[in-house]
């Protein structure tokens, strides 16, 4: 067990860079996701933590070492990889004892590791298999296996369940959940996959074109997106973002004027992005509604999807199941400040105040 | 037509070219093995198996299937650890690689004649390169060709010079088949350079492996050219070989049967030995 430390820790490949400098403190027993689209970065950063890319400047420390020149067997660490990696001709014993017997372990140690890993993970009945008759899943398992064993620092997991059915991954993913809080251990995991993110971590690193937007923990980054990047990529149905320009306190876009919450330092005139969840967007007559002229209707079981516009607008509304809506209905609809995100348009940060209230029930 | 005669109509031709080309000139070979003959205009003569005890009896049947042993096994251990070995080399990164991975195939182009032609002038008594190199260094001359040993030790060098390179090719094209994650992985449990190569590559590439050395063993077992083009199976017999003794009693000594039963008891030796080679080394491993 130990704290994983980051400085500056850049990637280049020739003139393309791959990474522009992640600074990051992982606290120990704390479960990190690197998050972000494909070709972002993630991989090249957790595999540079691993020591399987060299990294062009900056340092890692693990546990207070410095790995930075270490090869992968000398940083105490572990990887799951995306595609498992087993060793196709060893059977699933010696996939999880191997990298032990390289480690010159004791012989009695090592059956006893193996078993217990064993046990953990329900392996007990493929432990004389070859990794070709497993199922995706009990191979995912054995892969998982296989770094428990080593008892390592940190534990590195590259997109590990990205190669299983929707199910199996939701499975999966309580199982992660399960051993990190089994063993404690730091853990790194990449995914480009929200839902992963949000569940699974203590806190989530955004990644964008190899530059991190945001760090925080998973409602933090919820409740308060940094930049439009994060406002878009977080949250599922998408965030509305809506463009227009400041007039006394208000957003003006086309024929709508939103009310703002207090505290936009930014002149008159000036072109903002607002953001609104589809969640957030209140339903029902009252003082100021406006009237939003329902399009598409996506029936989501518990919920209700409805995409239309609003004053020339288009805005995604999820409300709770309703079977009354209909294509062309007209609902009056409210945006109510204290939910609102509002980002400069050009450079894409957020400029609300950063203890407004967002989304949260205030502190009573 | 439907599907199903189609199939079975290139079935047909497929069979029948390969009885064509393939069984009846073995059939015919091994026919021949079974009458006298001293020529292919005159009439055959019965012979029954006089061919085969005549053959057998001899002490220089035997030197040549020793021979041909020797010089297979010589051949395929030098030409696999090497192939492997250049692999290896020719996978890692380094400038100008693809110049040297295109040269190191190079041997295997050219001509058998040209190969041997040339090694024969690089040992030269008098102008060869590698004589001369080799008296600078103050060296013992070798006579390559004209002791038993030498002459051996002379067709096996050539012959590995001339397939290595297809060891090296088969091989090269193979590592690139094997996932760099099961290398990541492996570092990650903490091997070296060594310890991949022989819990990763050996593994991976053995079913690859298991056919390179059949195939090598194979065309070492009959490879005629480059002995004849040497030694000629000299000197006294030192390199000569089933396949050698086979056309010498054939072409050399007028004894057309005598040739084609050394040859038929090759192919059955060859064909024992591809049979066990796959009791021991199954293609399928699971
Ligand atoms: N060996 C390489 N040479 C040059 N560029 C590379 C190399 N490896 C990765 N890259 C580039 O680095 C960037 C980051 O790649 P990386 O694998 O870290 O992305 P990722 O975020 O893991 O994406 P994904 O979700 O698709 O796995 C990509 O733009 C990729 O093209
Ligand atoms: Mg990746």
């Amino acid at each position: 067990m130990a704290e994983v430390r980051l400085n500056k820790v850049r990637k280049a490949y020739g003139a393309q860079v791959a990474v522009h400098g992640v600074d990051l403190h992982i606290r120990d027993g704390e479960f990190v996701v690197f998050l972000g689209p494909s070709g972002c970065g993630k991989s090249t950063t957790l595999r540079m933590i691993a020591g399987l890319e060299e990294i062009t400047t900056g340092t890692i420390e693990i546990g207070g070492r410095d790995v930075t020149r270490l090869e992968p067997k000398d940083r105490n660490i572990a990887m799951v990889f995306q595609n498992y990696a087993l060793y196709p001709h060893k059977t699933i014993y010696e996939n999880l004892a191997f990298g032990l017997r390289m480690r010159r372990m004791d012989k009695a140690e090592i059956d006893r590791r193996v078993k217990s890993a064993s046990a953990m993970l329900g392996l007990d009945p493929y432990l004389e298999r070859k990794p070709k008759q497993l199922s995706g899943g009990q191979m995912q398992r054995v892969a998982l296996g296989r770094a428990l064993v080593r008892d390592p620092d940190v534990f590195l997991l590259d997109e590990p369940l990205s190669n299983l059915d929707a199910k199996l991954r939701v499975r999966m993913r309580e199982e992660i959940a399960r051993l990190h809080q089994e063993v404690g251990t730091s853990m790194v995991y990449v995914t480009h996959d929200q839902v992963e993110a949000m569940t699974l971590a203590n806190r989530i690193l955004i990644m964008r074109d190899g530059h991190v937007q945001q760090v925080g923990a998973p409602l933090e980054v919820y409740d308060r997106p940094a930049n439009l990047f994060v406002a878009g990529f977080i949250g599922s149905p998408e965030m509305n973002l809506i463009e227009g320009h400041l007039e006394r306190g208000a957003l003006k876009a086309g024929g709508l004027s939103i009310e703002l919450p207090p505290g936009i330092a930014a002149a008159e005139g000036t072109p903002l992005v607002l953001g609104v969840r589809p969640e957030h967007i209140g339903v029902g007559e009252a003082p100021g509604a406006h009237a939003f002229h329902v399009a598409v209707i996506e029936q989501l079981g518990a919920q209700t999807l409805c995409i239309g516009e609003v004053a020339g607008v288009r805005l995604r509304v999820l409300m709770d199941r309703t079977d009354a809506v209909r294509n062309g209905t007209t609902l009056p609809i409210q945006f109510r400040p204290g939910r609102l995100h509002v980002f400069s348009k050009e450079t894409g940060a957020r400029i609300n105040r950063a203890d407004a209230d967002v989304g949260r029930r205030p502190a009573a | 037509m439907s599907s199903k005669a189609t199939i079975y109509s290139f079935l047909f031709l497929g069979l029948a070219v390969t009885a064509l080309l393939i069984v009846a000139p073995v059939v015919y070979a091994v026919s021949l093995s079974f009458y006298q003959m001293d020529s292919f205009v005159g009439a055959p003569k019965w012979a029954g198996l006089d061919n085969y005890t005549r053959m057998l009896s001899q002490w220089v049947f035997w030197r040549a299937l020793i021979n041909g042993f020797i010089y297979s096994f010589g051949t395929i251990i030098f030409q696999v650890v090497l192939g492997i070995g250049f692999a290896l080399v020719l996978n890692q990164v380094f400038p100008g690689r693809n110049i040297v991975r295109g040269l190191s195939i190079l041997p295997y182009l050219l001509p058998t004649v040209v190969v041997v032609l040339t090694f024969k002038w690089m040992v030269d008594g008098s102008i060869g390169v590698l004589t001369t190199m080799m008296s600078a260094l103050g060296l013992p001359q070798v006579q390559w060709f004209e002791s038993p040993g030498a002459a051996m030790a002379s067709v096996i060098l050539v012959s590995v010079w001339m397939w290595t390179p297809f060891v090296t090719t088969t091989f090269l094209a193979a590592l690139q088949t094997v996932p760099s994650s099961l290398y990541e992985a492996a570092k990650v449990d903490g091997t070296n350079a060594v310890q991949r190569f022989f819990h990763i590559t050996l593994p991976m590439l053995k079913p690859i492996l298991t056919v390179i050395v059949l195939l090598r063993a194979v065309w070492m077992f009959n490879k005629f050219d480059v002995i004849w083009l040497l030694t000629q199976g000299g000197p006294v017999g030192a390199t000569e070989h089933l396949a050698i003794l086979s056309y010498k009693q054939a072409f050399g000594q007028f004894d057309i049967g005598g040739g084609a039963a050394v040859a038929t008891i090759s192919f059955a030796i060859l064909s024992l030995v591809v049979f066990i080679y796959f009791r021991l080394f199954p293609l399928d491993t699971e």
